[in-house]
């Protein structure tokens, strides 16, 4: 059982998706990024306007009323949006990059009509790599090996 | 400052070519300046991409189904009874097992893997590397074995010395 890994080097022509090189699908990225940045604080807690979205007509007037009730403050959200904009900066393919602007922009379409419902933003805050307990009784605490 | 964007507009039409670029302080060598053309982005038909192709950051899948998963290449094993040799023509990809339990009502068993069971064909062990490849899944080949044919007749059990039965007499 030979453990192996093919090392495919050297590059190929094919067709692109949105951008035409580097720079292209860089200003995409960007562009989405501020896209995201300014919707930020109409999504989730403001911490110090708190108390006023309560009241709906104040919240109306000071523009602060929130799309979804979710504890999460505005400082954190931009926190989590630029992890996980970081979180993809590894990648190199412009057509990868490209798709990735293209569902980033549709997950932001989404989250600004309320398509998406709380637990779904709350999703982006969820950590898929969880680490498993390694002592005894955090184990068993767990249910599982 | 449109008014002063209006002149800037008018005195392009009037002055000569080379007057104005120096106006909107663009980069010019030398007064013949001959403008290189670059295709239109939409023009541009191919571009040039690693021959590397990684899907991981845009398949969705969680990045523990990723990174802590060991995959086996190999070729069915031949149904042992009287059937065809046909499952033997194809390479498959299944993942290592991880944990199963027992249901303690009705016996059946669980497992929390949404890959335990996914279990993928293709035609060719070139084609399941570059598929795990792009996946970015750990893997490891188990070659094909061929099976061997031995000679076998009848006759060679009342022969000197070509006997197939050599531990009893």
């Amino acid at each position: 059982m030979a453990s192996s890994r093919v090392a495919v080097v050297g590059s190929k022509q094919v067709k692109p998706i949105l951008s035409a090189n580097k720079t292209e699908a860089k200003r995409r990225v960007l562009n989405l990024y501020k896209a995201w940045y300014r919707h930020l604080p109409y999504m989730g807690l403001l911490k110090d306007l708190q108390l006023q979205s309560r009241v709906t007509w104040l919240s109306f007037v000071l523009n602060t009323v929130k799309d979804f009730d979710i504890a999460v403050t505005v400082p954190e959200t931009k926190v989590k949006l630029r992890e996980l904009f970081l979180k993809n900066k590894h990648v190199t393919d412009i057509r990868a990059i490209d798709l990735l602007v293209i569902k980033g922009q549709m997950d932001l379409v989404e989250t600004m009509r309320i398509w998406k419902q709380k637990t779904h933003v709350m999703m982006f805050f969820k950590d898929t790599n969880i680490k498993k307990p390694t002592e005894f009784l955090t184990r068993f605490y767990e249910g599982h090996d | 400052m449109a008014t002063l964007f209006r002149f800037w507009a008018s005195a392009r039409q009037v002055l000569p070519k080379h007057f104005t670029r120096t106006l909107s302080s663009a980069p010019s060598s030398s007064l013949t300046h001959t403008e290189k053309k670059e295709p239109k982005e939409s023009e541009i038909t191919s571009i040039t991409v690693d021959a590397k192709d990684d899907i991981t950051s845009l398949s969705g899948v969680p990045e523990e189904h990723i990174k802590t998963r060991m995959v086996r290449i190999c070729v069915p094993a031949r149904n042992p009874m009287q059937s065809g040799t046909f499952n033997t023509k194809n390479w498959r990809i299944e993942f290592e097992t991880r944990e199963r339990w027992e249901n303690p009502l009705m016996g059946w068993t669980s497992t929390a893997d949404p890959l335990s069971n996914m279990i993928v064909n293709f035609s060719s062990k070139e084609a399941a590397v570059e598929f795990c490849e792009k996946n970015g899944w750990e893997y490891y080949v188990e070659e094909e074995k061929a099976p061997v044919f031995k000679k076998k007749s009848y006759g060679a059990n009342f022969s000197w010395n070509k006997k197939t039965r050599v531990s009893t007499k």
